[in-house]
């Protein structure tokens, strides 16, 4: 009896141990996780705002002036994979190297709060909206930006941004006649750097596969009935010669309007705009001088019916509903299909891959058919998916500044370095960071410029030589088919998209040229209901527009107007015109 | 005071699961004041707007509010009476087989999914019943047309319904086993001599036997009505069958998470939280009342 009682003590003690052991280190982590970053940020920032008022005093503002002592800025990050594949394996964005070199040259030292796969961001930055815990510099969209603006949550960069900015910076932001930055000021306070770009990156182009049209013997379609006939014999006609019945006609996902591999562009064929991609609608203007949401107009309807005749006959794929991005792209790079919509960017991302995979595999780029001819593609008016903001508790909001004037300052050639991404350069996990608007443009025309003089290397003086040389390399390689340096795939990307006339933004370049597009008008800030019932109007949308074309009666499209207007629709509207009447430039 | 000293190991043992309670079902509630404010997450509880029952009245009112309801009811429904059923039914069979290896080796069988998370199984499901899966494959070869399983609302919300309880059978099992193990060996015995079958002693002192326990699992089981599994079909769910399998609590997420209304999310949390307890109470009185079973 005795011994079976000190048993059961032993026991039940061991239990009890193991289980508040686990319980404990379960506590640990959780506490250490949240209280580390807000010991960082308590702590650091007043540690450094001493060495800051005293280097105020005897400095005056130098763009990338370097601080006495170090200052530390906290950042959060979603990040995908580097895209260069010589990039060290297992690096995390805390390794860049990039950081090494700002802490040397301007004593800053960025601490991540938390770094999440992209594809988790948006989630993981709500539940750290939700519990306050924001990290000092910020990359935000428009919406989020609007949030924490009413909640006075944002630090005031002007003075920041008038002492410290670098002259390339200022080039920038003024390159749109400062209409970008006022966007994003408020009382005389600037809120947020954006990070704007060419509208017309934002054109949509028809992705198709040259290889197989000529196995078939057909021309590159620019009316949408072409493309029918085009995407049926992809299907049914074994363009890939196999002997297989494995190949269909347009790539779709369950995201129907996207960044990628959507509908974007197929509708502006039927003349009807949807959507930029995020989950607003366009606004086009209509004959009474109003904006008027694109969702909701009859010309939807032409579009969803092709949709259900595709999706009937196969083009599509069956099982678009189920099917993510990476699903999308796997479809691409593994020639299952030849047809996709999307941006000038595609060459250098799936379709480099499927080239390096394929060596056959020629992918060019058209402008969208329409329903009579070529189609006008939709352009946004503004392009600034994303922009700077520092949180009011920052003690040195100008360490922002100096980041961005750091960035820049790294596209010159004294930093050039062949071996960047092997030393772990990773310069999309750098933030903040801002590309010069006109980049595209301008790599465009120097590789072009330096291609028809025979030049052997690029000259440029001035920061945006390291982004004109790495294209302007790449072009040189792949026209000498020479894979000494990158697979032949990367560097028929970079030349495809950039440089090519023919190519991603050569093709662009032409939309523009010719006057070929559609303008959304809309490029305020999300209004109150948009932020409020966009979610669900969009459920709405998804909902409905994927029964329809998987064979619900088109009359669901006359259902889904009617729910989105009563849904919270008549009130965007509303609130839209209301922007336009008084702030819109017209 | 002895009864105390004799019984402080098993007070011991109670205390991690009290503190764990505390910190994580007790300690959260507070959170609970959101439902009644215009919440915004940087101001906090105190400086947020109160705004009474108007969260409510939004939620109430949105078109899909009912459908998410009944789906939520209908699937956590079918869920808990086949929680109880299918784990029934194995225990009994298990309980009739003489084979101790084969009976071990099928409690193993059973019991191993219960391990498995979601975030695994779940990419195995759709895989399975996809157009080119395994699945189709039987159905094809049977002559009949491919289904589309993940796209169609019926097909889907069975598909649900299905794999979560072939995943969790395992557990209940095992409890309702062990209950049948702890009936007296005498009493059947005494019934063999009396001439009774296998199935009337199946009925007659079996199912009688392990009721108390069916019960428990029962009222347990009912205070998770509402609880369709959030997990399982965030996981398995697209836009084609949120008709059929949108639940509350996904619901919730995409309000709360996507949307950041958190003033209607938590108005919703709240709201399922006082349906469950409604009915944990009521039959837990009932279980009381009528078959004079209680837990406290």
């Amino acid at each position: 009896m005795k011994w079976h009682k000190s048993w059961s003590v032993i026991v039940s003690l061991s239990l009890v141990l193991s289980v508040t052991a686990a319980c404990s280190s379960k506590d640990g982590n959780k506490e250490g996780a949240s209280s580390s970053p807000s010991s960082s940020a308590s702590v650091a920032p007043s540690a450094s705002s001493e060495s800051g008022e005293a280097s105020a005093e005897t400095t005056k503002p130098e763009p990338l002036g370097k601080y006495p002592e170090t200052v530390t800025v906290t950042e959060v990050i979603g990040y995908n994979p580097p895209e260069d594949p010589r990039t060290p394996s297992g690096m995390t964005p805390d390794q860049n190297k990039y950081l090494v070199d700002l802490k040397e040259m301007t004593n800053i030292e960025v601490k991540f709060k938390w770094m999440v796969p992209n594809n988790q961001y948006e989630q993981k930055f709500s539940l750290a909206l939700a519990s306050g815990d924001l990290p000092d510099i910020m990359e935000l969209d428009q919406k989020n930006f609007e949030k924490l603006k009413n909640q006075n949550m944002l630090g005031d960069l002007t003075e920041a941004y008038e002492q410290y900015a670098s002259p390339d910076l200022r080039k920038y932001m003024e390159s749109d006649g400062g209409f970008a930055m006022k966007t994003f000021s408020s009382d005389g306070k600037q809120l947020a750097i954006p990070a704007f770009e060419d509208p017309f990156l934002s054109t949509q182009l028809l992705w198709i596969r040259k290889d197989w049209l000529d196995t078939l013997g057909m021309q590159p379609p620019t009316t949408m009935a072409e493309l029918d006939k085009v995407a049926e014999a992809f299907v049914t006609q074994d363009p890939d010669r196999n002997n297989k019945n494995d190949t269909y006609g347009v790539s779709l996902q369950k995201e129907l309007f996207f960044w990628g591999f959507d509908l974007r562009g197929f509708f502006n064929g039927f003349g009807a705009y949807p959507s930029v991609g995020d989950k607003q609608s366009a606004w086009i203007k209509g004959s009474d001088g109003k904006l008027a949401p694109g969702l909701i107009q009859p010309e939807m309807k032409a579009g969803l019916e092709m949709l259900q005749s595709w999706y009937k006959r196969g083009i599509i794929n069956k099982e678009f509903a189920l099917k993510d991005e990476n699903k999308a792209v796997e479809d691409i790079v593994g020639g299952k299909v030849g047809i996709s919509y999307g941006e000038w960017w595609y060459p250098n991302w799936p379709l480099n891959s499927h080239m390096d995979k394929d060596p056959k595999a020629e992918w060019i780029a058209l402008q969208i058919p329409g329903l009579d001819g070529p189609g006008k593609s939709l352009v946004p008016k503004l392009r600034a998916g994303k922009v700077f903001a520092v949180s009011k508790d920052m003690k040195h909001p100008e360490a922002a500044i100096k980041m961005l004037n750091f960035y820049i300052e790294m596209g010159y050639k004294k930093y050039k370095d062949d071996e960047k991404a092997a030393k772990g350069y990773v310069y999309n996990w750098f933030n903040p960071r801002i590309y010069n608007p006109a980049d595209i443009d301008n790599i465009y025309t120097e590789v072009n410029k330096a291609l028809d003089a025979g030049q052997t290397e690029i000259t440029l003086e001035d920061e945006n030589f390291s982004n004109v040389d790495s294209v302007f390399r790449a072009t040189k390689e792949y026209l000498a088919k020479d894979t000494s340096r990158q697979s032949l795939g990367i560097s028929w990307g970079q030349y495809y998209s950039r440089a090519a006339k023919d190519g991603g933004w050569g093709t662009t370049k032409k939309v523009k040229e010719s006057n070929q597009f559609v303008n959304n008008e809309f490029y305020g800030l999300p209004t109150e209901t948009i932020v409020s019932k966009g979610g669900q109007l969009d459920k709405l949308m998804q909902e409905s527009f994927t029964k329809i074309i998987m064979g619900a009666s088109l009359d669901e499209f006359d259902k889904f107007v009617a729910s989105w207007k009563s849904l919270g629709g008549d009130k965007i509207i509303e609130e839209v015109n209301a922007w336009y009447d008084t702030q819109a430039v017209k | 005071m002895k009864k105390l000293k004799r019984n402080f190991p098993l007070h011991f043992m109670l205390w991690p699961g009290v503190f764990f309670t505390i910190i994580y079902a007790y300690g959260p509630m507070a959170g609970l004041v959101m439902a009644f404010q215009e919440f915004e997450p940087l101001s906090g509880f105190f400086k947020s707007k109160f705004i009474g029952l108007d969260n409510f009245k939004y939620v109430f009112q949105l078109p899909d509010f009912n459908q998410v309801l009944w789906n939520t009811v209908l699937i956590a429904v079918c869920k808990m009476i086949l929680f109880l059923l299918v784990p029934l039914v194995l225990a009994l069979l298990l309980n009739e087989v003489t084979k101790s290896w084969f009976s071990r080796f099928v409690q193993s069988a059973v019991f191993l999914p219960f391990f498995l998370s979601w975030t695994v199984l779940g990419g195995v499901v759709i895989e399975l019943f996809s157009l080119n899966g395994p699945v189709n494959a039987l159905v094809s070869s049977l002559g009949l047309e491919p289904i589309m399983f993940m796209l169609d609302n019926s097909w889907f919300r069975t598909i649900i319904i299905g794999s979560d309880v072939w995943k969790g059978m395992g557990y209940n099992m095992i409890i309702m086993l062990a209950a049948i193990t702890g009936i007296n060996a005498t009493l059947y015995e005494a019934a063999e001599v009396d001439g009774a079958g296998k199935w009337k002693q199946m009925i007659h002192i079996t199912l009688p036997g392990i009721a108390p326990m069916i019960i428990v699992l029962a009222v347990l089981g009912l205070g998770g009505v509402l609880n369709a599994g959030f997990e399982q079909i965030l996981i398995m769910y697209n836009p084609t069958v949120y008709e059929g399998s949108d639940i509350i609590d996904t619901f919730v997420y995409r309000l709360g998470i996507f949307s950041q209304q958190f003033g209607p999310a938590a108005a919703v949390g709240l709201f399922k939280s006082v349906i469950s307890l409604a009915l944990v109470s009521v039959t837990y009185y009932a279980a009381y009342k009528y078959n004079n079973y209680r837990i406290f």
